[in-house]
């Protein structure tokens, strides 16, 4: 109603002034113009996240300022098109500035995060917010796919809002003075003055509505309302050399209402003397310490215990494992003695040695809350407390976290009732006493070492994998694909997602940095080279191999040496703050939540990222071309025509001098009636061929050739998935934009006898399907567009084809292609069912097209 | 399939200066997998200190820094030895710094962000160049 309201106002706005035509559609193009240029940048950044750049803050802090800089420019341009302030669009654009902005000062986090977030949210960009713990977490249930406990964080705003709300930071601030002047009694009296103050402490109501809210809908996906609940620290530091483990408090087994007492509980503790002390000679600073509180469903285990990813005190290549009956607390305190198991930290995880101890006691969940110490049944007293099999589980999952941190950990996990492990906690373990590799060994390794290739292909993740190779080349590999091993493949593809958290490294003869399977390995961390040309006639299953895919070389052989050197580097590239930055900045940047133009939601208020904002535009660019056209509104601008055609193709022509030869005041045409070259030899290629078919076409030769001949019915289509389509044509020139379904086209095409201004400029978004079928077609359009010389960019879904300078006959026939590929592309998707679909696809279609015009 | 061999002798040294330490960060491990002795400083002064106390084969230096900038890093560096090898990495490229750190004797000037595999081979045509310099 309100749209309708506000569109018959506008109708009835007073004449204004009427630019003429040619101006108006300038700025349309500048419109698509500064599109593209956005979704490169953003394209751009996502790269960056790879490491094979090396970039620092200056670079992001550029690259958003020519992105405000662009989208700003684009809301202007849009605004002199129709002519309206588009004020939500500018708060919109602005809002997103701050926020970048809020990024970029680092004030964002504690100021005006989030005070809960739940598990399925939490990744390690939030560190700041979450806690090292909780992010880590977060990365291990929402990307590696391991399981551990559901539940959310209390984050650090929260203790910030609860410590100042009851006055207690100043308070804290005091201890730097004491233990400057090692004035230890002080400290301690204040230590014991600060617990007793956060016992008492009040949460402001608001805080605790949204902690309980949380609790609540924590308790809605378990199906349960009496869940309990494990509260843990998750703090500030906790990440950095020290690892402050067993300096915090965890309350176990607590209810909805010990909820906020357990809470205080685990705060209080960052207070305490013995923790205080840790953190002051660690030389930490009052004002960083910040306490989340990690709030999960309490795991009620049957064996529990504690992992070390890398045990070089004991012996090379080896993992060590801890455990007993029952919870896991007792092992963190070393308060019983646990069986010992020691693994192998490569495949097949052989067990190197265990030993059993008595464990006469377990502890486990207390009915009233907490927990109690029992006995245990006799024939547990010397069982080993690990299956094989369970062993196998633990050491699989733990090499897949170390692999995913490039870092030696330390894991709490459980195996519950349901005997499914379940991941408790993973931190760095820093306090081995091995020697490290000097520089001088490591110099000395790789440099003894053979060579296999380097230099060859793109780095798309960075990071050093050692393995045996498993070459990939269907789908029964994928499926027998071995944990740990590296995986080598002719092509890239994103359904090798499956097999990301089990390897160890991936190398490609073909590929793209920017594709989705290399936007894939950098989610999942995985050391990745594509596009090496060679990797498999130098490579094969079972070769052991070191790939070093930040200095993009492959070595024959395990080199340990470089190994060690990564896992003990002083930084991992995705723990750097420029990192966390970079992926927190591109949230306000490249997620489009902006799908369906017919929805609701399509307006310039639902705008939050810069794509959105992009897409909204282009969507109304057009829109309002077809209004200007219309409703005359424009100098010298006849009204826009229907395209009358065989297929439902929904296209309104604007013709702005000479595209035609219809009256002016004609609303509809016919194909022949179109003298504008470009739009001709396109439609012939879209309807003339027959390649709008709308049954899914399988990819066997004949059934495709019956589906050139066969007549098109235009009731086989429903017009709903057609948009409002738009070309604007010169008898040389053609500027169209198609939506066709989910998909969007744009062609801008100048053809002429003149060789030197002839160009055609492509360019294609894919929609709304799930991504392995997405990339295929991408790949599919740009193969094609390849063989017919176009030069190919694709970003994602992105594809790009420039062509320029051939000769006027050489340019109608590559229009005539893209008429055809436009058609043949519009319900590719559904039957894109594997990769090798891709190659007979894009075969199929260049002999289609080579037998038709010749090329 | 080749296997490198380098005369054995005292290692390689670099200099690395970036006022960002995430460029030290990550180029340092880089090189020292290359079998360098790298020395990485994030101040222009202690770098250009350690320039006069010590020589190194190559140095990488940032342009725009705080107190002494990137020129004048390159001009220590020359001045501490002349076989230093000098390359310049800045995120304000210009074709006028460019030329100008030419002019002044560096062997390559790179514009941030850059790949990794950039600067690798702009070190190794240094070493090239030095080994057919018999160096």
């Amino acid at each position: 109603m309100y749209r309708l309201l506000k569109n018959l106002l506008t109708f009835r706005r007073p004449a204004r002034h009427v630019l003429p035509f040619s101006v108006l559609f300038k700025k349309f193009q500048s419109i698509l113009e500064r599109n593209n240029q956005i979704l490169e940048v953003i394209a751009d950044m996502g790269d960056k996240l790879g490491g094979e750049y090396v970039f620092d803050r200056h670079y992001i802090e550029e690259a958003t300022e020519k992105l405000e800089d662009l989208v700003f420019k684009l809301i202007s341009d849009l605004s002199i098109l129709n002519q309206h302030k588009n004020t939500e669009l500018f708060l919109a654009c602005e809002h997103i500035r701050q926020e970048v902005q809020k990024e970029l000062s680092g004030k964002h986090v504690l100021n005006t995060g989030k005070f809960v977030i739940p598990l399925s949210e939490l990744g390690h960009e939030l560190k700041e917010q979450a806690g090292y713990k909780m992010a880590n977490l977060g990365d291990i249930f929402n990307r590696l796919a391991l399981s551990t406990p559901d539940g959310f964080v209390i984050t650090s705003r929260t203790f910030l809002e609860f410590m100042q709300h009851n006055d207690l930071l100043a308070k804290a601030e005091l201890a730097m003075g004491y233990w400057q002047t090692q004035d230890l009694a002080a400290l301690k009296t204040l230590a014991d003055e600060m617990q007793k103050r956060i016992f008492a402490a009040s949460l402001p109501r608001s805080l605790t509505s949204q902690i309980f809210d949380e609790f609540d809908r924590l308790a809605e996906r378990m199906q349960r309302r009496d869940i309990t609940v494990a509260l843990r620290s998750s703090a500030s530091g906790e990440d950095g050399a020290s690892s402050f483990a067993g300096q915090y408090e965890t309350a176990l087994n607590v209810s909805r209402s010990q909820l906020l007492d357990g809470y205080r509980r685990v705060v209080a503790s960052a207070y305490t003397f013995k923790a205080w002390q840790y953190r002051l000679d660690r030389g930490y600073h009052e004002h960083e310490t910040t306490m989340a509180v990690g709030c999960q469903i309490m795991a009620e285990g049957r064996v529990s215990g504690v992992l070390h990813t890398y045990a070089p005190h004991l012996a090379e290549g080896v993992m060590i494992a801890n455990a007993v009956w029952g919870l896991c607390s007792p092992v963190v305190r070393g308060e019983k003695s646990t069986d010992t198991i020691v693994l192998d930290r490569t495949p097949p995880y052989t067990l190197r040695s265990l030993s059993v101890v008595d464990k006469a006691q377990r502890l486990v969940l207390a009915s009233g809350g907490g927990t109690k110490w029992e006995d245990t049944p006799a024939e547990l007293h010397d069982a080993p407390s690990l299956t094989p099999e369970q062993m196998h589980i633990l050491a699989k999952a733990a090499m897949s976290i170390e692999r995913y941190y490039k870092r030696p950990l330390e894991i709490e996990w459980t195996f519950d009732l349901q005997d499914r492990l379940q991941v408790l906690q993973a931190r760095p373990l820093r306090y081995w006493s091995a020697p490290s590799p000097s520089e001088e060994q490591i110099g000395e390794a790789t440099r003894n070492a053979e060579i296999v290739f380097a230099g060859k292909g793109f780095v798309a993740q960075c990071g050093v994998a050692i393995g045996e190779i498993f070459l990939v080349q269907n789908d029964a590999d994928l499926e027998a694909f071995p944990h740990g091993a590296i995986m080598l493949a002719r092509h890239t593809s994103p359904r090798y997602a499956c097999i990301m958290p089990k390897a160890r490294g991936i190398i490609t003869d073909v590929g793209s940095p920017t594709g989705h399977m290399s936007t894939l390995a950098r989610e999942y961390r995985v050391p990745t080279i594509v596009n090496t040309e060679v990797a498999t006639s130098l490579l094969r299953t079972g070769d052991e191999i070191t790939l070093d895919a930040t200095q993009n070389t492959v070595y024959r052989g395990h080199i340990t040496a470089l190994d060690r050197f990564e896992l003990i580097e002083e930084e991992v590239f995705e723990d750097s703050y420029e990192y966390r930055l970079l992926r927190r900045v591109l949230k306000h940047i490249s997620p489009l939540n902006l799908l369906n133009p017919q929805s609701d939601d399509f307006v310039a208020a639902s705008c939050q990222t810069c794509h959105d904002i992009t897409r909204y535009i282009h969507e109304k660019a057009v829109e309002q071309l077809i209004h200007l056209s219309e409703k005359q509104e424009a100098q010298y601008l006849s009204a826009p025509k229907r395209l009358m055609a065989d297929i439902p193709l929904g296209l309104l022509v604007i013709d702005a001098g000479g595209g035609t030869n219809c009256s002016p005041d004609a609303r509809t045409l016919t194909p022949d009636q179109i003298i504008s070259l470009p739009l001709r030899e396109l439609l012939e290629g879209m309807i003339g061929l027959g390649m709008w078919c709308t049954e899914p076409v399988s990819v066997d030769l004949g059934s495709f050739m019956a589906s050139l001949t066969r007549t098109f019915s235009s009731s086989m289509s429903s017009p709903r998935e057609v948009g409002r389509n738009l070309a604007v044509v010169l008898p040389d020139y053609l500027n169209i934009n198609l939506r066709l379904g989910y998909h969007f086209t744009i062609i801008d095409a100048y053809i002429s006898a003149e060789m030197n201004d002839n160009y055609i400029y492509f360019r294609f978004l894919g929609g709304v399907t799930e991504l392995i079928r997405r990339s295929r077609r991408a790949t599919f359009i740009a193969r094609v567009l390849a063989h017919f010389d176009f030069r190919v960019e694709i970003h994602g879904d992105l594809v790009v084809g420039r062509l320029k300078k051939l000769s006027l006959p050489r340019m109608s026939e590559r229009m005539c292609m893209l008429g055809g590929l436009v058609g043949y592309t519009r319900q590719l998707d559904a039957r894109m069912h594997s990769d090798k679909d891709v190659a007979s696809h894009a075969e199929i279609f260049i002999n289609a097209m080579n037998s038709v015009i010749g090329g | 399939m080749t296997t490198e061999t380098r005369s054995a002798g005292p290692r390689p040294r670099i200099l690395i200066l970036d006022d960002e330490p995430i460029v030290c960060k990550r180029l340092k491990p880089t090189f020292q997998k290359m079998g360098y002795e790298v020395e990485t400083f994030t101040d222009s002064a202690s770098a250009l200190a350690r320039l006069r106390e010590t020589t190194f084969n190559i140095v990488i230096t940032d342009l725009k820094m705080e107190g002494a900038d990137g020129m004048q890093v390159l001009m220590g560096a020359k001045e501490s030895s002349a076989d230093t090898h000098v390359i310049v990495i800045t995120g304000f490229a210009t074709l006028d710094t460019a030329k100008e750190s030419y002019r002044k004797g560096a062997f390559d000037f790179v514009a941030k962000p850059f790949k990794l595999g950039d600067i690798v081979d702009c070190v190794k045509r240094i070493e090239e160049k030095q080994r057919g310099s018999g160096l």
